[in-house]
């Protein structure tokens, strides 16, 4: 699965900064002209399975013009923040939880190990005979997959509250509630945060997978029907278009990320 | 360490090339002009102390000497022979211990780095690591993490890595820098020994004007913006050095008092 | 901790779970909801067993496992090779790097479409994309580890005069391989997935068929086994990963 990583093409590896580098389009570019060449060789204009740079950007304008792309992309960004939301609030709450009471963590950990490595898609067929065909069975599957990370990342940060503040609170006999809102939330709220950044990038992608495989709904089931309409210019589009939503959704979340903590030199 | 290996020390006189010339050296960065017409002879068997403030350049002349930078007027030359890329028989001890040695491999292993590098035959490895890490201290720590020493363990295992390349020239950029006033000492006087035994050429860079003196054959003291050179003078201190008695020594005192004002005013 | 308060705690954590599965039973004996959605306990336990009587289920097993595996370690072993050469090289860092950012966030499942089109539902198929999928992780990993050596070690590979196979074999990797774990890790997560959703649409013999099966006939017990098997396997294959990676890297 993607991690949410820093922004492509804005900043060069290796330093901080966001400095736009025009080298990296090189290869794309060159990229891109060498597929159109090789399509024009040897793709013939009504393939079933492949088709040249020029035919998937027609139809990438064709689609976002008359609205195919901007409705599948509400469907599925809904659908995966929805899923985050919901998910990401269950897995922050019982982050807290655990992270505060190292007893309820322990006693918790088998169940939550046996619950966490179960791969998404696997629920998909359970999620189906539930809810059945639209967008809860995807928000559910969602909703899972992203309250692991939420929950282990957030019970990280609560455990590394500074050791010497919990004394004071102690000392203090700060209630458990006082201690839980005063102290380890604030300390904790930026790692929370990067936890929260990570879970909406998986958020994104396994609301895809459930479109592909089962979900007649949003931008992963538009390329599965292009794919089996034997249309695989449009079938690239709509992958050429979910890759931009994918990093734009990414960029958008590190921004966020950034104008909420930048006094604190996050970089 | 035992008194007797602090034996006196002798510079070869009338060896022939010098073992390290900068002939009229100067470097700039874009339009910042690092180093002035350095020009600076080093005999065989010297150990020669250069001080100065921060910026001075210093550590730029010894990443000079170690084939690590590039000098953009005059010349570096080894025995003779131009500085153009490093040398195996030029071993450079870095500050910053911790980031020189390899986190992965005992201090044995981090030893039997500079024996791969210089195609020593295995079977040769174990006596020599064990010899080496004997000489400094280490000889219980072959099995040790970096992690698992203290910083003047590790800094002790950095030069013996250096050592490991029987270096003819021993290059030290600040070396104890990081570490505290007694773990100093210790090691101040385990490289005079060292420098003794192995009779190399020693160029050590430090902003310590005391260890400067203490250490030295000769110190040089530059000045910055430009990096300059802009006193010399030789250390006629006897030897063996003692942290005690040599630092107590009235001519220790004088050249103190005159390095001390030369830095501040120039 | 003391083996001794470690084995505590687990029996602790244990009990904890099983009370989670007696109150799993209760309800479905309660009829609270609907058999179709959640079968009781001890119908998963049948299904699976009976699964393994007939072989069905160790064949499936078998075959979703090798696919994993197969595919995990080809894609382990390109993408680490190819990020070697990558993030060694700063030129080249420089002009691949911003495409492989940009191509992070991609899901990784919407090209499974597209390699369906190209292969159809075939065996190859299956193994493309979690080879494919697999891959990208691995390779990123890999690229920050090698991109991330720390300067001074070249510096002193330099003064040792160390050669350029040296410098990678005994530096460069070392140093990078906790990334390209941390990447084969995230791989092996996406093989998994992967493996499902490729069973699922292609039809092909496997636990994620199986179970695609067994949703369409409502035999809700079979299903629960197979998520049961395959949240098994994504377990143990973690576990055997951690343990490969604490004996690798030992040094942190």
């Amino acid at each position: 699965m993607a991690q949410a990583g820093p922004s492509p093409l804005l900043s060069s590896p290796g330093n901080g900064g966001t400095r736009f580098d025009p080298r990296g389009l090189l290869l794309p570019g060159v990229l891109l002209a060498v597929a159109e060449l090789l399509a024009l060789l040897y793709v013939p204009a009504d393939s079933f399975s492949l088709a040249a740079p020029h035919q998937i950007a027609v139809e990438l304008g064709r689609l976002l013009i008359d609205g195919t792309l901007l409705i599948a992309s509400l469907e599925t960004l809904g659908s995966a923040i929805a899923g985050l939301a919901l998910g990401g609030s269950v897995g922050l709450i019982l982050g807290v939880a655990f992270g505060l009471s190292p007893t309820l963590d322990r006693l918790m950990s088998l169940s939550v190990e046996a619950l966490r490595p179960i791969p998404p898609a696997a629920l998909i067929p359970l999620s189906l005979l539930v809810f059945g065909f639209g967008f809860s069975m995807e928000i559910a599957i969602t909703a899972f997959t992203c309250t692991w990370p939420v929950l282990v990342l957030t019970r990280a940060a609560i455990g590394e509250t500074e050791p010497g503040l919990m004394e004071v609170a102690r000392v203090l006999r700060i209630s458990f509630w006082r201690r839980a809102t005063r102290i380890v939330l604030p300390g904790a709220v930026a790692r929370i945060f990067v936890a929260f950044r990570l879970a909406a990038a998986i958020s994104l992608i396994v609301a895809v997978t459930v479109e592909v495989v089962a979900n007649p709904r949003g931008l992963g089931y538009g390329m599965m029907i292009a794919t089996q309409s034997l249309h695989p210019a449009i079938s690239f589009a709509f992958l050429a278009w979910i890759a931009i939503v994918g990093w734009a959704f990414n960029l958008a979340l590190v921004q966020l990320e950034r104008w909420f903590f930048n006094p604190a030199g996050r970089a | 360490m035992n008194a007797s290996v602090l034996a006196a020390r002798t510079v070869e006189p009338g060896a022939a090339a010098p073992a390290i010339r900068f002939a009229n050296v100067s470097l700039s960065f874009g339009d910042r002009l690092i180093l002035d017409d350095i020009s600076l002879d080093i005999a065989r068997g010297e150990f020669v102390s250069i001080v100065g403030p921060s910026g001075c350049g210093k550590t730029t002349l010894l990443r000079l000497v170690a084939g690590l930078a590039h000098h953009s007027a005059g010349a570096v030359l080894l025995d003779g022979v131009p500085v153009t890329q490093p040398r195996q028989d030029v071993a450079v001890v870095f500050q910053d211990y911790a980031k020189a040695l390899l986190p992965w491999r005992t201090a044995a292993g981090n030893i039997a780095l500079a024996l791969e590098a210089m195609g020593v035959p295995k079977p040769e490895w174990a006596d020599r690591i064990a010899a080496l890490l004997d000489m400094m201290g280490l000889g219980k720590d072959a099995d040790k993490l970096p992690r698992q020493m203290s910083g003047g363990m590790q800094q002790r295992l950095q030069i013996a890595r250096c050592l490991a390349q029987s270096p003819s020239v021993l290059l030290m950029d600040e070396p104890f820098g990081a570490l505290d006033a007694i773990t100093r000492q210790v090691l101040q006087d385990e490289v005079l020994a060292i420098a003794a035994r192995q009779k190399v050429t020693v160029f050590f860079v430090t902003h310590d004007l005391e260890e400067a003196i203490y250490l030295g054959d000769r110190v040089v003291g530059l000045l910055a913006n430009p990096g300059r050179i802009a006193k010399s003078f030789k250390v006629d201190l006897p030897y063996p050095r003692d942290q005690l008695t040599s630092r107590e020594d009235p001519q220790f005192l004088a050249m103190r008092h005159d390095l001390f004002s030369f830095i501040k005013h120039g | 901790m003391r083996a001794a308060t470690q084995l505590f705690w687990f029996l602790g954590s244990l009990a904890v779970a099983a009370g989670f599965v007696a109150a799993w039973q209760a309800i479905c004996a309660l009829g609270l909801v609907s058999p179709i959605f959640l079968p009781p306990p001890d119908a998963v336990w049948g299904a699976l067993v009976a699964g393994f009587a007939t072989g069905d289920t160790l064949a499936n097993l078998a075959a979703t496992v090798a696919r994993v595996f197969g595919g995990w370690l080809l894609a382990s072993a390109v993408g680490a090779s190819v990020g070697a050469l990558i993030g060694v090289s700063r030129r080249a860092r420089i002009y691949i790097a911003p495409s492989l950012e940009f191509l992070r966030p991609l899901p990784v499942s919407a090209l499974v479409p597209i390699f369906i089109g190209i292969l159809g539902f075939s065996e190859q198929m299956v193994l493309t994309v979690i080879a494919f999928g697999a891959l990208w992780p691995v390779l990123l990993g890999t690229v920050h580890g090698f991109s991330a050596v720390e300067p001074r070690l070249y510096e002193v590979a330099s003064t040792l005069r160390m050669s350029r196979l040296a410098v990678i074999g005994k530096i460069a990797l070392p140093s990078a391989l906790p990334d390209i774990l941390a990447g084969m890790r995230v791989g092996l997560t996406v093989s998994l997935i992967l493996v499902v959703v490729a069973e699922i649409l292609g039809s092909r013999e496997g636990l994620g068929y199986a179970i695609l099966l067994a949703q369409r006939a409502y035999r809700s017990a079979d299903l629960f086994a197979g998520i049961a098997l395959l949240g098994l396997i994504g377990y143990l294959t973690a576990l055997a990963l951690n343990r490969l990676e604490a004996r690798l890297i030992h040094w942190r």
